[in-house]
């Protein structure tokens, strides 16, 4: 040994236990640090995938360009791609149609793949010339068409023929609505269709190079082209993933954000903080015989700095590479569920800015952590490690409270609270758990209300009625019905419903408009969680209605309604009421819901509007069967894009968000189970005395479970009271500003983080109290 | 009044080479009210004699009587309570309770039995200890010599059948040693206690009824007042 500060390695090894929980307790600060802030890296790496796919990778749509103003565009240097589109009949209401149906015409740049990957050429190539047209796939498959065949588009002003060069992928909306998309390069779209486009929908998208300062971009371009705001729109999706977006409300997210990152990095520092510290206390010892041997202040304080470079060496590393596997977990997981669009994430990716912090807060906060132990090993006396005293280290500035209630219980509340430092610390870092979580929680209060979510009656196909009447066929569904029941053409669910529109309704002495729709087994049942008043039996089985709430139409189940139908006015019993249906029939329209029979029996009608279905597997070829047997009688809706779209943005969503609340909870758990172990390892001499004067492992038990619920319980108040204020506030800028909801306490929320505190504080014990049980008196109190 | 039987103990620390014997088939007897030293080099087995008496370690043969009960007969739980209320101890480093008072720390194993302390009692050891004026005190406030009084007054507080003392002056000063053997030789006498004390400090055996000597691991009885003995 050459000089004093190689004593450290020797140190570790011998005091191995202590050594070993201030490592782990290191390890564990830097990989939740880390796996949070790589984790957040990776939610938005993952939400921009997302947002190209769906939006297109376009930061910024100027309206209404001439030639001049885009080329100016297209020279600037921070521009990658300029393109030019244009579309009309989007809402299938101006009669351009292809075979009979809708068609939705587009006309853009060849650049337009490369802005909307979604938009995939299928096959063939871009209508270059002034006669040729991509067609839709849909159009493909319905028209028997191919490459270099001639399709006829009548339209208001006649019909045009194009010569067909390939074809794209059905877009949702197109499937959705069952129309056909055509689609012709910007110039021809422009000599055939711009009388029948909108001035608005004449749109020049342009995407900017990586790492330019999006916003000031736009505002240059804005004032040198002299482009009216109004003319001016943001992919707010890709904007707010890149942090680049100027809304209001997306900034305030990014502080949000912010703050939560903060709340993260303090949090690691306060358990790294408590765990070094303790070391340290347990060392004093150690220290005092150093200064007894000669050792300066300054020598004991540059030791203990070089003790925590040597954890940061032995620690660090750990840690950042046990959060990088957990980020490669998290998104193998995204792209093996949704590999259409999450195909692009890194499979094997580091997050750099997770593996940024998490290395520079572990390692500020050791260094920093390492001050305050620094300081007291080096007031350490040497009297103190001479004398055996050691332990006065720990001593209370006022005795415990023993008259109230057991010795035990009195010695471990003292223990908790007999020091302000360090219960303050220990409550801090409790309440901290609860504070993270709770601020978290605002990310699912966030994605309930800005997430759409497939609900259980959404369909993957429905067949609807041409003119809204209820037109198909009883016996088509009796058909699907049967299939459904022996498992045919992957068919999980039918469920068909028939509309009586505005119909004359009289309730509570007043005259109004309702609409009526007829429900099934199914329908019923998932109406249930509506129910707010009365019973859904008797409306199932067609003894009344259900009404569901809207300003003026408000009854009491019981109350008759009249309703005016072909057969003459007919009066009906409210059996309940529902707090919200899937459809609206408008302002001032009513609805109402009844059984089948009933609806029948009211209207004489016999048939559906529409007819649902659910399937099990959603191949092309199974809706395809469905189609064929659809015909051309009715509209046939296809919902399965729309759906995996919306499946994907609340997956994506929800798996970092819940990842988020998972981390923040193993956070608690750690926090607790870290603070209790350190507390007890601190006092283990004393437990150790006392062992010898005669308390039972019984008794050290329920002083360890009065301290723990000491720490507990304050941490509790204190968190709530920090942790509701800012989730109060938090709740406010995400969400009441945005749709209005107003706050209400997150019981769930808090009841939750406190069983995974209690839970956590209670196996917090265990490891303790078996120490305590294996502890040799003897050798712990050095006798 | 036998109040102490302790028959072949032995103890063995380590394995092959690093194989220490530390108590080589032990045996003796206390009576009530004896006041006894247990001299030896460092090392030679006389703290592990007396933890093995204590029942803070488990010897590896041999029997320990204490009142006639077995004490290695019983279970975890029976022993630590037979220790509260059999036994007191008189460490060397003190170990008093840094977050109780002094009286608090008197009256300690009673608490632990959830027992209410008689206050006569107490004021009458804490009159003894001299340590009245210093009853609301925590022990960071006190002297080495007054916290070992402390610690005298704990093990006094049950009337144990024994009390072990190890090394009870050995972090005190010559006054503070003087004043600690006094006490323990006045408990001795005026309550009847039977007192087992480790020491190596020929100078504190002045006082004691019997003296035993434990050399490589082996007990020998030097008999009564041993002071021309040991010379």
């Amino acid at each position: 040994m050459k000089n004093y500060l190689e004593l450290i390695p020797v140190s570790a090894k011998i005091h191995r236990r202590q050594t070993r929980m201030t490592r782990w307790c290191i390890v564990i600060s830097v990989f939740l640090i880390s796996v949070i802030f790589g984790m957040a890296d990776m939610f938005l790496q993952s939400q921009k995938n997302l947002a190209i796919m769906i939006d297109g990778a376009w930061h910024v749509a100027f309206r209404e360009l001439d030639a001049e103003q885009m080329a100016f565009l297209s020279a600037r240097p921070e521009v990658k791609t300029v393109t030019r589109y244009a579309a009309a009949n989007y809402k299938l209401n101006m009669d351009y149609e292809v075979g009979g149906v809708q068609t939705v015409l587009c006309g853009f740049d060849e650049t337009f793949f490369e802005i909307y990957p979604a938009a995939g050429l299928l096959e063939g190539s871009f209508p270059k010339g002034t006669e040729e047209a991509l067609v839709s796939e849909g159009m493909r498959n319905r028209l028997g068409l191919g490459i270099g065949d001639e399709v006829e588009m009548t339209t208001p002003g006649g019909s045009l023929s194009f010569r067909i060069s390939g074809f794209v992928e059905d877009t949702s909306m197109m499937l959705k609505t069952d129309a056909f998309g055509l689609f012709v390069n910007t110039d021809t779209y422009l000599s055939c269709f711009r009388e029948a486009t909108l001035r608005e929908d004449f749109v020049c998208y342009v995407e900017f190079l990586p790492h330019c300062r999006i916003q000031k971009a736009i505002r240059d371009i804005c004032g040198q082209l002299h482009i009216p705001e109004d003319k001016v729109s943001e992919n707010a999706r890709l904007m707010g993933t890149l942090m680049q977006s100027s809304d209001h409300y997306i900034l305030m997210l990014y502080l949000i954000a912010f703050l939560l990152a903060v709340l993260v990095a303090v949090s690691g520092m306060m358990m790294i903080l408590g765990s070094m510290n303790s070391n340290v206390a347990q060392r004093t010892e150690f220290f005092g015989m150093m200064r007894c041997l000669g050792a300066t202040g300054k020598q004991v304080r540059r030791y203990v700095r070089m003790e925590a470079a040597f954890w940061c060496l032995k620690a660090i590393p750990p840690g950042l590479f046990a959060s990088v596997l957990t980020v490669w977990g998290l998104c193998r997981m995204l792209k093996v569920i949704t590999p259409t669009w999450f195909g692009e994430m890194p499979g094997f990716g580091v997050s750099m800015p997770g593996v940024f912090f998490g290395a520079v807060i572990g390692f500020l906060t050791v260094f920093f952590a390492s001050r305050t132990p620094t300081r007291k090993a080096a007031e350490v006396s040497p009297l103190t490690a001479v004398s055996g005293n050691a332990d006065t280290v720990f001593a209370a500035k006022r005795a415990a409270n023993t008259g109230r209630m057991h010795v035990e219980t009195a010695l471990g509340l003292h223990h908790a609270a007999g020091s302000r430092k360090n219960l303050i610390l220990l409550t801090s870092s409790f309440a901290f758990s609860i504070i993270l979580f709770l601020g978290f929680g605002i990310g699912v209060d966030f994605m309930k209300h800005a997430i759409k979510t497939l609900r259980p009656y959404t369909p993957d196909v429905a067949m609807i009625s041409h003119d809204n009447a209820c037109s198909i066929p009883d016996s088509l569904y009796a058909e699907l019905k049967g299939m459904e029941q022996k498992g045919n053409v992957g068919i999980r669910r039918v469920y068909g419903r028939s509309f009586a529109y505005d119909l004359p309704v009289h309730m509570q002495g007043e005259s109004k408009t309702a609409m009526l729709v007829s429900y099934e087994a199914y329908q019923f049942g998932w109406a249930e969680s509506s129910l707010t008043q009365g019973d859904m039996e008797s409306a199932e089985n067609g003894e009344g209605i259900l009404l569901v709430e809207k300003q003026g139409f408000v009854s009491e189940p019981g109350s008759e309604i009249e309703l005016e139908t072909d057969r003459g006015i007919q009066r009906v019993r409210v059996s309940g009421v529902l707090r919200d249906a899937p459809f609206d029939g408008g302002e001032d329209v009513g609805t109402i819901i009844c059984s089948e029979d009933l609806f029948r029996e009211l209207t004489g009608e016999t048939g559906y509007t529409i007819l649902d279905i659910q399937l099990r597997d959603r191949s092309d070829e199974t809706v395809e069967k469905l189609r064929s047997m659809a015909g051309d009688a009715y509209s046939f809706s296809d919902s399965r894009a729309s759906n995996r779209e919306t499946r994907a943005v609340y997956f994506s969503f929800a798996l970092f968000v819940y990842g988020f609340l998972a981390v923040v909870a193993l956070i608690a758990v750690f926090h607790i189970i870290n603070s209790v172990g350190m507390s007890v390892s601190a006092r283990m001499r004393q437990y150790g005395a006392m062992r010898a004067i005669g308390i039972s492992i019984r008794q050290l038990q329920s002083m360890i479970a009065a301290e723990t619920f000491a720490y507990l319980a304050g941490g509790m108040a204190e968190g709530l009271l920090v942790g509701l204020p800012l989730h109060y506030y938090l709740y406010r800028q995400a969400v009441t500003q945005r749709w209005g909801d107003a706050w209400s306490l997150p019981v769930a929320e808090c009841l939750i983080i406190a069983a995974v505190m209690t839970a956590a504080a209670a196996a917090a014990m265990l490891g303790p109290v078996h120490r305590i049980r294996r502890m040799s008196v003897v050798e712990t109190i050095g006798m | 009044m036998e109040i102490m039987e302790v028959q072949d103990l032995c103890k063995t620390y380590g394995k092959g080479e690093a194989k220490v014997e530390a108590l080589k088939y032990v045996s003796f007897t206390l009576q009530k009210g004896e006041f006894a030293a247990v001299v030896g080099e460092s090392g030679s087995g006389k703290s592990t004699l007396l933890n093995c008496i204590g029942a803070l370690d488990e010897p590896d043969g041999g029997k320990i009587l204490v009142d006639g009960q077995d004490l290695l007969a019983m279970g975890e739980e029976e022993r630590t309570i037979f220790r509260r209320r059999n036994i007191g101890f008189i460490f060397q480093s003190f170990h008093l309770i840094p977050e109780l008072n002094v009286e608090q720390n008197i009256i300690f194993p009673l608490l632990l039995d959830y027992k209410k302390p008689d206050l006569r009692q107490v004021d009458g050891i804490l009159e003894v200890l001299g340590l009245q004026e210093r009853r609301g005190h925590l022990p960071g406030q006190l002297s080495g010599g007054q916290q070992q009084r402390v610690a005298i007054g704990r093990a006094l507080i049950t009337r144990p059948k024994l009390i072990l003392a190890d090394e009870p002056t050995g972090n005190l000063d010559r006054k503070n040693s003087r004043e600690v053997i006094e006490l323990l030789t006045k408990a001795s006498r005026q309550y009847q206690q039977t007192i087992l004390m480790i020491t190596h400090n020929p100078n504190l055996i002045t006082s004691v009824d019997r003296v035993m000597q434990v050399a490589d691991g082996v007990l020998s009885d030097l008999g009564g007042n041993a002071n021309e003995k040991l010379s």
